[in-house]
């Protein structure tokens, strides 16, 4: 029996398909202002995070909610290259939530949250 | 669009390397035309005619069918940024947002103007001039790839770094396998031809793509290395990830191509000038186009890896 070599290349997709296990985003969060899970004594009057790819400000966002699970996010986020921002009304003390959402450039999602603490 | 069940996005992974494939055929093809048919010494051969003819039937069916890929790739980019459901996220608004405020969608746009300029001058193909045009809008075209991946998204100095491998990385991959295609349209027409110059013209192709394929395997060669050197970084990234145990595979399939190239360019290629009696240039130009289709079909799993590695965390992230 032949084999035509354009039968092979479909006999290898579903191989290929099965040697990965998940397909998935790609920014990832490097790092944060206020850091991630520290304390800070004086509530912020933004959070930035950084990540690890260029972000599409369409599609990305911040939320943020303090220790009475109050939204206190502006609403407004501003993305600049690899950075995210939002401004912040007072929250009071305590641990503030922060959820994030992106778009990195290369069309792949991704979210995830954090939390930082406000007092002493 | 989670098909099996594992996060694996089968339908964008398909039409990426469709779409992958058939710009690299058409660039590749009309990078052929360019520098190995229309340098021909003897273009009043009637197999350099039928050649310039095929290959041009080539292009065009390879840029309708990146066309309508490309566009299959935005509509279902488009879901994926949304996360909904393919139909649900089929919105005017949805589709408006991601066509004029993200980088894709402006790319998409810009690929989809170079992909009209390109069929008109398919069109009017007999001028000199728009033949060069048309290869500078699939240039163009195989470039801009560059922008929709982890190249365009890498930030800083290194980002340009990043995307000037990439875009010569798919220059060099679009002219070999493209390349391929046409010397097997080459090789196939002159063996129905079998006159002196139809075997001159093959001996002269085959030569001239032979000499054009050490410099695309550098330029492969050392463009992968900073592609790799940035998304993997590491011995572990390359070991320890999805991403780098995919990155191995295709390089075995690199290193495959590049076993059955060496046979065709140091043990077939010189039967053409100084044929022998056991094996007649009839036999060598079969034994070549065999050759060939078994690079062409390497060459196409490794479009099916590249379609998955865009979808997968570089191993540098993944880590």
């Amino acid at each position: 029996m032949r084999h035509s070599p354009l039968a092979s290349v479909f006999a290898t997709i579903p191989l290929l398909l099965l040697l990965t296990g998940h397909a998935g985003a790609h920014a990832l969060l490097d790092h944060a202002e206020p850091r991630v899970g520290n304390t800070v004594a004086t509530a912020p009057s933004e959070v930035t995070l950084w990540f690890t790819q260029k972000l599409e400000s369409a599609f990305s966002t911040i939320t943020v909610t303090n220790a009475a699970g109050q939204r206190i996010d502006s609403g407004k986020t501003r993305v600049s290259d690899t950075q995210m921002s939002i401004s912040l009304r007072p929250g009071g003390t305590g641990t503030y939530h922060v959820t994030w959402h992106v778009l990195s450039v290369d069309t792949h999602t991704t979210d995830g949250s954090f939390t930082f603490k406000v007092g002493p | 669009m989670d098909w099996l069940g594992a996060g694996i996005d089968v339908p964008l992974i398909v039409i990426r390397a469709i779409h992958l494939a058939a710009t690299a055929v058409m660039t590749g093809t009309l990078v052929f035309r360019a520098v190995v048919t229309d340098a021909a010494i003897h273009s009043s051969n009637p197999v350099v005619m039928i050649v310039r003819a095929q290959t041009l039937r080539v292009a065009w069916a390879c840029l309708a069918v990146s066309v309508v890929s490309g566009l299959a790739w935005l509509l279902l980019a488009a879901a994926s940024i949304s996360g909904l459901p393919f139909r649900e996220a089929m919105t005017p608004s949805l589709l408006s947002t991601v066509v004029n405020d993200t980088q894709f969608g402006l790319v998409s746009e810009i690929r989809v103007v170079m992909a009209v300029i390109l069929a008109g001058c398919l069109a009017y193909d007999r001028v000199p001039l728009v033949r060069g045009l048309a290869l500078a809008m699939s240039l163009g075209l195989t470039a801009a790839i560059a922008w929709t991946g982890h190249a365009g998204s890498t930030a800083g100095e290194m980002g340009i770094f990043h995307l000037t491998a990439d875009i010569l990385h798919l220059f060099a991959a679009a002219t070999w396998v493209g390349g391929l295609v046409s010397l097997v349209l080459l090789l196939s027409i002159t063996r129905r031809d079998r006159t002196d110059a139809g075997m001159s013209f093959a001996r002269e192709a085959t030569q001239s793509f032979s000499t054009m394929g050490l410099t695309i395997v550098v330029v492969i060669f050392a463009t992968g290395i900073v592609n790799a050197w940035i998304l993997v970084g590491s011995l572990h990234g390359l070991i320890g990830t999805e991403y780098g145990r995919l990155l191995m595979l295709k390089t075995a399939l690199f290193a495959g191509m590049l076993s059955v190239a060496g046979v065709n360019r140091y043990w077939l290629t010189p039967g053409l000038a100084s044929p022998s009696e056991d094996r007649p240039p009839v036999e060598v130009l079969r034994l070549l186009t065999r050759g060939s289709l078994i690079e062409i079909a390497l060459a196409s799993v490794i479009f099916a890896i590249v379609g998955m590695l865009g979808t997968l965390h570089p191993a540098t992230h993944a880590l």
